[in-house]
């Protein structure tokens, strides 16, 4: 049994003539989460749905849970949840039979079905709104009731389209909480999302997508060293100590730069190098520090480096 | 590979959710028509309002167009209700083939069909069940038409309660074969609006310019001539003569070959067009 869950190589997916995925390739292991990040049309939701085998890709192979999404769908589906961007719930039925509805069709005994639509239920917060229709769920609660949707036959791997899109902060904390419990268990997650600190939190691989291809691809560590923007900022105690610290940070290899305010002097530093060199070189210089902060960069800085020339979501 | 398409329930029922895999034919059709009977059950507001329709042409045309019986067109001996009620059996069940469709389409919005084509199940199920489901609301909805043109209007056609039954049966074959044909409409335009008007277009002409109402040589000529072509004349007539124990002729085996001719046209296109990526 092989131990990577999605595999998709030289995807390419073009409609009429617009590409809306270029030769993307993706690899998550077993019980890793994978973060899917991109604006609006960076062909985010089409790889879900290649992989979902909803669609079948214009070029190029993929296989999720060792099967191929386009000749072995059947199989495909029998393995994974998919929760897409909007929130599918039968509006007339409540809760309880929407989540039991799915546990019926994918083969569960009626009271094995019931037990199971209570659990997560009780999981996801709706137990109080079980019995209702679901056309009385707010957007979150919709949300929600979605996502346990995909969660009931336990699947091997689950597509999440932006799931968090239209929730509120709370909701939203719920919710990473319920995926880093799944991924706890084995479950693969491939999660597609607009927000950084979704990705950064979750995602133990980040595949940035622009215009349908891959821009860059890595942990986010990884992703946040490339763009390299780790900087010392310092604000001396005399502003006019300032020349004497520039000097001394030069001296210690460093290519300080004057801050804004007086007396401010922001130097990068590598990924290697450390607080300590500054700290050493302006001791050295007798010169008393204010205030020291080390900044790491974001991953908006990294998304901005990349994405740049897209254009933003609406 | 060894899945089989007809894989007995017991074997795929457990109680782990790991386990829980895919379910056979059968339980997808069950527990897919079931869903949508539900839906009607938790709402039987729209049970009514489905019926508000052929209830206005009943009371209606049942006292507008009385005095047609008078007329020489007319077959003797038969009131205008006895004429009516079979007429009105096969327009109800065709204006619930319609409603078929655009259940599909609002499955399509509300993404119940997304979400459905991500699980292992056939998606011809998915038709077959809708269409299932309907046939038990039309069922439903001309029972209780036929009940009250009984109790309210008077109907008691000749062809006693045997003849009634088989041009019940007969209307909702038809509803039944239509009811492919709007699901078709309905997998390739998927759009409720324009399903609505394409129906209603393709409806209130076929409906008048036929034999529902009148007797064909009541009709102008060249109405007459787009009556005689009308497939639902045909439909009409069949349950008609039933209902009133008239000579049926090839009435009925005609309803019967064209319904199964657009049950199979309707089914492929219908599936065809289902499986094209939402």
């Amino acid at each position: 049994m092989t131990n990577t869950m999605i595999e998709a190589s030289n995807l390419t997916k073009t409609f009429d003539d617009v590409h809306a995925l270029r030769d993307v390739s993706l690899s998550v292991g077993k019980g890793q989460v994978a973060g899917l990040l991109g604006h609006n049309g960076a062909g985010k939701t089409t790889l879900v749905n290649i992989l979902s085998t909803m669609l079948p890709p214009t070029s190029g192979t993929a296989t999720v849970a060792g099967f191929d999404v386009v000749s072995q769908g059947h199989e495909v589906r029998r393995r994974i949840g998919l929760t897409g961007q909007f929130a599918s719930v039968d509006e007339q039925l409540s809760g309880t039979d929407n989540l039991v509805l799915i546990a019926r069709l994918l083969g569960a005994s009626k009271p094995a079905a019931k037990r199971r639509a209570g659990e997560l239920l009780d999981v996801f917060d709706l137990a109080e709104a079980a019995g209702r229709s679901a056309k009385t769920y707010s957007g979150g609660m919709r949300r929600r009731l979605d996502l346990a949707a995909s969660l009931v036959g336990q699947p091997d791997v689950i597509f999440l389209d932006e799931p968090t899109t239209g929730l509120d902060p709370v909701s939203r904390l719920g919710l990473w909480e319920v995926i880093e419990q799944l991924v706890g268990e084995g479950t693969t997650v491939l999660l597609t999302t607009q927000y950084l600190d979704e990705a950064d939190r979750l995602a133990d691989s980040i595949t940035v997508l622009a215009e349908g291809e891959v821009v860059a691809s890595g942990t986010a560590a990884e992703l946040k060293a490339d763009v390299g923007q780790r900087a010392v900022h310092l604000t001396l105690t005399q502003p006019t100590h300032r020349p004497e610290a520039t000097r001394a940070l030069r001296a210690a290899g460093l290519q300080p730069a004057h801050g804004g305010a007086a007396g401010a002097i922001t130097t990068p530093v590598g990924v290697s190098t450390d607080l300590a060199v500054v700290v050493r070189a302006l001791d050295e210089a007798a010169i008393e520090v204010a205030e020291i902060a080390l900044t790491e960069p974001t991953l908006d800085d990294v998304y901005l480096a990349l994405a740049k020339g897209t254009p933003t979501a609406a | 590979m060894t899945t089989t398409l007809m894989s007995p329930e017991t074997e795929r029922t457990t109680t782990e959710p790991r386990d829980w895999r895919g379910s056979g034919t059968a339980t997808q059709l069950l527990v897919l028509t079931g869903r949508s009977l539900r839906a009607l059950i938790n709402e039987p507001r729209l049970v009514v309002l489905s019926l508000l329709q052929p209830l206005i042409m009943l009371v209606l045309f049942s006292q507008v167009f009385s005095s047609i019986a008078q007329t020489d067109s007319f077959p003797p001996g038969v009131s205008y209700i006895n004429y009516l009620m079979p007429a009105i059996l096969v327009t109800t069940g065709i204006g619930a083939a319609m409603q078929s469709g655009i259940g599909l389409v609002t499955d399509m919005k509300n993404g119940m069909l997304g979400r459905f084509r991500s699980l292992p199940i056939k998606s011809w199920s998915v038709l077959l069940a809708r269409s299932l489901a309907d046939l038990v609301r039309t069922s439903v909805q001309l029972t209780i038409l036929l009940v009250t043109a009984v109790v309210l209007f008077g109907f008691s056609p000749s062809g006693g309660i045997g003849g009634v039954l088989t041009a019940l049966a007969l209307a909702l074959m038809v509803s039944w074969a239509l009811s492919w044909v709007f699901l078709a409409i309905g997998s390739w335009l998927r759009n409720a609006e324009s399903m609505q008007q394409v129906g209603f277009l393709a409806m209130f002409p076929l409906m008048f310019a036929s034999s529902a109402y009148v007797p064909l040589d009541g009709l102008p000529v060249w109405l007459r001539a787009v009556a005689t072509v009308n497939p639902l004349t045909y439909a009409v007539d069949a349950s008609r003569n039933l209902a009133l124990a008239m000579p049926v002729g090839t009435g009925v085996l005609s309803a019967v070959a064209a319904s199964a001719a657009l049950l199979a046209v309707g089914a492929f296109a219908a599936v065809r067009g289902f499986r094209k990526p939402l």
